[in-house]
């Protein structure tokens, strides 16, 4: 009795001076939708922020030890993952949560679009979202130099060499990035300073105004045409939904990080050590980016040199920025999510774009090549053949999951995405003439529906 | 087409000597650098035997002899690249006459025999190379580091014995292996006298059983020609031939080239401490040494063979897998079974360091995957492999004594390495229950918060 007196006492006083009793009422009526979709596509958000949460606590752990530098890079990474108590395991954790915030996040972009909670108002939740993705991006390609073994060394290397295809200010992009024409220690220092200061300052930033616009304008409901939203609470109810699912995570983290210290042993997710970076030694055979880099590394490959009077990777920068921007546009572009109406192509958009990646993910991977003899490359064919049919398979499981759970009935972006796949790897097209032709089909299959609906959208009468 | 150039096609031109636009092709396809084309424009002899309207195919030089008839050695791509040209020598250098002569002087017919005497006997041949090859003074100002005692050390060498001496001209001399006309350094990688190329330079004669039918070994024997098939699968022959280092030996290295012979068994020995010397000052100390000299037996060759020298493994020191040893002792040394029992020893100690030692390196590999720290093991691993190269070593001194502080100092380090994966095999066992700890609070903990949400949702 005398205790509940004395918070309450406790609270009057902080109250007095700080006036927090708006903020608490305000968490009291706070609410999460709940009706038209499984609660879990709501926990993503939250999955995401605890994993950067994770990624700040480990990343000051490893800060202690580490020291960048020529010849200390690489040496103290090596001390924080052999000698300093836990430090194998500060290392492992940091390691799988970057990769885990990023399928978290990728996820709950998927998610954002495929439930169109991207509508007015929420166009700049979204837009900030997707700048935070990127941000993550940069987490990744920064933090991954930072060990200067040979496997970051290279994959830098080819990572920053793409800068140069960027028109007029390529050259200069590349020694800003890279502290000069190569990448040296020099580098390091950059993407030390970028990775441990910038960037955190940049996303802490972002992810504040980011939850403030979910704050003010609440989480957003499914579209009108579903089923009318209940709420649930979201302090205390979700809110202890939220850390009873971080406690998993933060189990299944520590378990991926004892028995698996060094990814799960496939190409772009992977963190042993091995040697330490030789500017002069050869690169080898076999270099890939992290996984979330592996499609635009794999386009890249696919374009010739030249193509329509510019350079290849020119092109193929032109390709990645152009899908890019859709996607970041997708909410002004959605124009019957606008008037809160189903947007069945937007939906399909979104599938045939991660069709499109996965694609190339699995040719980037290999997958089929078989044994290649050392310092070999594997035959092209053989990789596209067996990826184009996992590709099919995929994409045979989801439109059946789509048709069957979600009665979706457009399809012509994943269509488009599985033609391209077919005509490449089992056709035997190259990839640029097989995904033209795709893309060729795909505009005018939906010049055909919208033409349609316009035709069926018009009065009988000829109206007024 | 430089200035210069042009003047020189224009006075060979002026001069009657280019006359065929094919033969203006062939001398432009060569690619020469101005002072090589150069030397080629201004040597009549190369102008009159590239025209093909004024030779015959014996005697025309042609980019591809095949094709107008020519023999091979008038090819005229690597008469430009032959040492002697690239250093300014040209027809005249060797055939007699001089550059600008128009005619053929009289010099050439009295100096090289007609051509069906001169390719019958080969006598002549080491000579008329060694006018300048022996002479110092003349040799310097091309090569100053070249040798100039090929022709004295060819003389007393086998080849030279039976061309020179007993008029053999099936035996080699120089053109027989640095060729004629596209003679190359022999640091080029297509002269036949390269180190990669010489088994086969060598093999065209001794791997031929016609051409050599009727030689003899000191012994009265015929001499062998499976040599270079033996070669090619033995240890030097794999790492020259195969994998292309140079530091395997050829069959130079052993038999000398210009100086080519047998080397009696007395220099066996000496001729493997070139590059083993190690195992050979063993040896030396070695009982064995006594009893080789004894028998009359070559020393290394007696265990290790010759052409066909195999990579050594210790399964050559177990009776069941080589009897050599075993066999020899049995034979020869009835009155010692200690002997008998030392090669048991050293196979035994060998052969488990050996085990233990890849158990130790497996051990690297797999607690490396557990995120372990495999720096000191994987050290230990590289001492073993040390001691174990030493300890095979060593078996060459046929002694225990050495071999048995080698021995101790292996079996220290297997412990110590033994002692290591035991202490980060405890660190694991750590992790494991450390991580079954944390997971099971935090299983309990979220039953806990299930528990309270499901009591706060059913209350409310």
């Amino acid at each position: 009795m005398s205790t509940a007196r004395a918070d309450k006492r406790l609270y009057r006083w902080i109250d007095e001076r700080y006036g927090v009793s708006p903020l608490i009422e305000f968490l009291r009526h706070k609410e999460v939708p709940l009706g038209a979709h499984p609660l879990f596509w709501y926990f993503l958000g939250g999955t995401t922020l605890f994993f950067f949460a994770v990624q700040i606590v480990s990343g000051v752990l490893l800060l202690v030890y580490y020291q960048p530098g020529e010849n200390t890079s690489y040496e103290s990474i090596r001390y924080i993952t052999t000698k300093v108590p836990f430090g194998w395991l500060v290392r492992s954790v940091h390691c799988w949560s970057a990769h885990l915030m990023i399928v978290s996040l990728v996820v709950h972009m998927l998610s954002t679009m495929m439930l169109k909670a991207y509508r007015p108002p929420r166009e700049l939740t979204w837009l900030t979202g997707f700048l935070l993705f990127n941000l993550a991006l940069g987490f990744g390609f920064s933090g991954y130099l930072l060990p200067w073994n040979e496997l970051a060394f290279f994959a830098t290397a080819v990572g920053t060499d793409s800068v140069k295809s960027v028109p007029v200010v390529g050259n200069w992009l590349l020694q800003v990035m890279r502290g000069g024409p190569d990448v040296t220690i020099n580098t390091v220092y950059r993407f030390f300073a970028l990775h441990i200061c910038i960037l955190p300052i940049l996303t802490v930033g972002l992810i504040t105004v980011h939850l403030i616009f979910i704050q003010r304008q609440g989480m957003a409901p499914p579209i009108a045409k579903h089923v009318a939203p209940r709420g649930m609470r979201f302090f205390p109810n979700f809110a202890l939904r939220d850390l009873l699912w971080w406690i998993l995570c933060l189990a299944a983290l520590l378990v991926l990080a004892l028995l698996l210290p060094y990814g799960p042993g496939i190409p772009g997710v992977e963190w042993e050590l091995g040697q330490k970076a030789d500017p002069l030694a050869p690169a080898y055979p076999g270099i890939k980016p992290e996984w979330y880099f592996l499609w635009i590394y794999q386009l890249l490959k696919e374009f010739p040199p030249h193509l329509f009077g510019l350079e290849g990777p020119q092109v193929c920068l032109a390709v990645v920025s152009l899908l890019m921007t859709t996607w970041a546009l997708v909410p002004w572009l959605d124009r019957k999510a606008r008037r809160d109406e189903p947007s069945p192509a937007f939906t399909d958009f979104g599938v045939g774009a991660m069709l499109f990646i996965t694609f190339l993910m699995l040719k980037a991977w290999d997958i089929g090549a078989g044994a290649v003899a050392d310092g070999g490359f594997p035959d092209p064919a053989a990789v596209a053949r067996p990826c184009a049919w996992i590709l099919l398979a995929v994409a045979v499981a989801v439109t059946a999951v789509r048709i069957a759970v979600y009665r979706d009935r457009w399809f012509v972006f994943s269509g488009a995405a599985v033609l391209h796949a077919v005509l490449h790897g089992l056709v035997g097209l190259p990839y640029l003439a097989a995904g033209a032709i795709a893309a060729a089909a795909a505009a005018l299959a939906t010049g055909f529906t919208v033409a349609r609906g316009r035709t069926s959208a018009m009065p009988a009468g000829g109206g007024h | 087409m430089p200035a210069q150039a042009k003047d020189l096609f224009n006075d060979a031109i002026d001069n009657e000597l280019l006359n065929e636009a094919s033969q203006l092709r062939e001398l432009l396809s060569l690619a020469l650098s101005p002072s090589k084309l150069e030397l080629l424009m201004r040597d009549n002899c190369v102008l009159c035997h590239t025209d093909p309207e004024a030779q015959d195919p014996e005697t025309l030089f042609w980019t591809d002899p095949e094709a107008v008839g020519s023999p091979p050695h008038l090819n005229l791509r690597e008469v430009v690249r032959d040492v002697h040209f690239r250093r300014g020598l040209s027809c005249s250098g060797c055939h007699g006459g001089t550059p600008t002569d128009e005619d053929m002087a009289d010099e050439i017919y009295d100096r090289w025999p007609e051509a069906p005497e001169r390719h019958a006997d080969r006598t002549w041949i080491p000579d008329f190379c060694a006018r300048c090859h022996s002479d110092p003074a003349f040799m310097r100002r091309f090569d100053p580091s070249l040798a100039t005692d090929q022709y004295a050390k060819y003389r007393e060498s086998l080849h030279g014995k039976l061309l020179l001496e007993q008029a053999d001209s099936k035996a080699a001399q120089c053109v027989s292996c640095h060729g004629v006309h596209g003679i190359r350094d022999s640091k080029s990688p297509r002269s036949p006298v390269h180190p990669r190329n010489v088994p086969y330079t060598c093999g065209a004669c001794h791997a031929d059983a016609d051409y050599m039918k009727g030689y003899k070994d000191a012994a009265g024997d015929p001499l062998p020609t499976n040599q270079l098939e033996e070669f090619e699968t033995s240890v030097h022959g794999r790492a020259l031939l195969e994998r292309g280092d140079t530091g395997a030996p050829a069959c130079n290295d052993c038999h000398g080239n210009h100086a080519a012979m047998p080397p009696e068994i007395a220099s066996i020995g000496q001729v493997c401490r070139t590059c083993h010397s190690g195992n050979g000052e063993l040896f030396e100390g070695s009982k064995h040494k006594k009893a080789f000299e004894r028998n009359g037996w070559p020393e290394c060759e007696k265990c290790h063979g010759n052409h066909a020298i195999a990579r050594t493994d210790d399964s050559m020191l177990n009776e069941k897998s080589n009897p050599l040893c075993y066999e020899c002792h049995r034979e020869n040394a009835e009155d010692n079974p200690d002997c008998i029992r030392t090669a048991e020893y050293f196979y035994a100690s060998i052969s488990t360091l050996a085990t233990e030692q890849k158990s130790l390196a497996e051990q690297v590999h797999q607690l490396a995957e557990k995120g372990l720290d495999v720096e000191p093991l994987a050290a230990t691993v590289d001492d073993m492999e040390d001691t174990l190269r030493q300890s095979r070593s060593l078996i060459h001194a046929f002694d225990r004594s050495e071999f048995e502080k080698i021995e101790k100092r292996g079996h220290e380090a297997a412990r110590q390495g033994w002692e290591q994966v035991e202490a980060a095999e405890g660190e694991y066992r750590f992790r494991l229950t450390g991580l079954r700890v944390a997971i099971g609070f935090m299983i309990l903990l979220s039953v806990a918060l299930y528990l309270k949400i499901r009591e706060m949702e059913a209350r409310t």
